[in-house]
């Protein structure tokens, strides 16, 4: 049987590879594919410590209480994340009442 | 009779308080090395499990992580011991294992693991080393010639080395740490001290925030929430409470009083 031509072998090869990248592709970062409902909702309320002095009462006071729903969720957890989980939460959660004590005795 | 009894009485008690003084705050304290200033034992399991117990030196880490990268994102407390460490959660990849996994690349190598299946043996020791003769991989004297001198603990000016640009510490860990907004410092303010015709101490929020942020002295360390209403006394720094958390233990001692005691008296 004759070999095909050259140009059609390389169209091929091409097509062939195009076909196997897909696969080739590495896999996204597993936090980043599938972080669970608890860390999402824990990066979002702990990520405003930073400003935490600018934040109005009503504000301080939902992230307080986000805080104080997230909880049971963390103490769940297997041991060791429970262990720094839960006392991260707790270091964002006093310092929003903190600030929101402060504010209640200027 | 009954005089000399008294008088044998007052006697009996001077001696047995001076023997209590003696005992407790009368015995001075050995100043650690400057390469041992900041050195925390940790031994919550590992004597239990007859390991060595964990000697950890503050200086490496702080020259290239924020206090707050490993007091806050990574959950250290800031007394020893009160982790309380297993070696389980570092495999987990949880406190030393959050970074010392084998996989991390920092300085262009990769870190070695802490407490993971293949560090049996002499690897132990790189961490769990009270009583053992280990050659460090970072030598500190080499480590810090560089930089700004400092008259005690470590023998650095670790805010110089910063701001200076000699160090750069790392606030953010990838996996670990939350994206956060830039932070809006709060103002310095001076403090007035008890004792008359001293100094007046200007304290420098700026400063104290790059490395620990708002959550790592607030309300844990200062309670208080209006400036001045946490009163506290030198006496109560050096016993480690207060700005002795730290400073008595791994920034800059005590003993070096011009750092804060900074504003003549007018």
């Amino acid at each position: 049987m004759p070999h095909p031509p050259r140009a059609v072998r390389r169209a091929l090869a091409a097509l062939l590879l195009a076909l196997a990248a897909p696969a080739a592709r590495p896999a996204p970062p597993p936090a980043a594919a599938a972080a669970p409902a608890w860390r999402t909702e824990f990066d979002e309320v702990c990520a405003r410590t930073q400003d935490a002095m600018a934040l109005s009462v009503e504000e301080l006071r939902s992230l307080v209480a986000r805080c104080d729903a997230l909880l049971p969720a963390l103490e769940k957890l297997a041991e060791s994340e429970r262990k720094v989980f839960t006392r991260r939460l707790q270091a964002c959660r006093s310092l929003y009442q903190f600030v929101l004590d402060s504010r209640g005795q200027k | 009779m009954r005089r000399a009894f008294g008088v044998a009485a007052a006697l009996a008690a001077l001696l047995a308080a001076g023997a209590a003084v003696g005992q407790g705050a009368g015995v001075k304290k050995r100043r650690p090395l400057p390469q041992e200033y900041g050195r925390v034992v940790l031994d919550n399991h590992s004597t239990a499990s007859r390991m060595a117990p964990v000697a950890f030196d503050h200086w490496l880490h702080r020259a290239r992580f924020t206090c707050r990268l490993c007091h806050v994102d990574v959950g250290f407390a800031m007394k020893a011991g009160a982790t309380d460490v297993r070696a389980a959660d570092n495999q987990r990849g949880f406190y030393c294992g959050a970074c010392h996994d084998r996989k991390t690349v920092f300085d262009g190598k990769k870190l070695f693991g802490a407490c993971g299946p293949g560090t049996a043996g002499e690897s132990c020791a790189r961490c769990h080393s009270v009583g053992k003769q280990v050659t460090p991989e970072v030598d500190f004297t080499a480590f810090t010639r560089g930089l700004p001198r400092g008259r005690f603990g470590n023998g650095v000016d670790w805010e110089q080395a910063e701001e200076q640009g000699l160090i750069r510490p790392a606030d953010h860990l990838e996996g670990v740490s939350i994206a956060r907004k830039p932070m809006t410092a709060q103002k310095d303010f001076a403090l007035s001290p008890k004792l008359v015709e001293m100094p007046e101490i200007v304290f420098s929020h700026k400063k104290h925030t790059v490395w620990n942020g708002c959550e790592l002295c607030h309300p844990d360390i200062f309670v208080g929430v209006k400036r001045g209403s946490t009163r506290y006394s030198m006496a109560e720094i050096f016993e480690g409470k207060y700005c002795g958390v730290c400073h008595a233990t791994v920034a800059f001692p005590t003993t070096d009083c011009q750092r804060c005691h900074t504003r003549p008296v007018q």
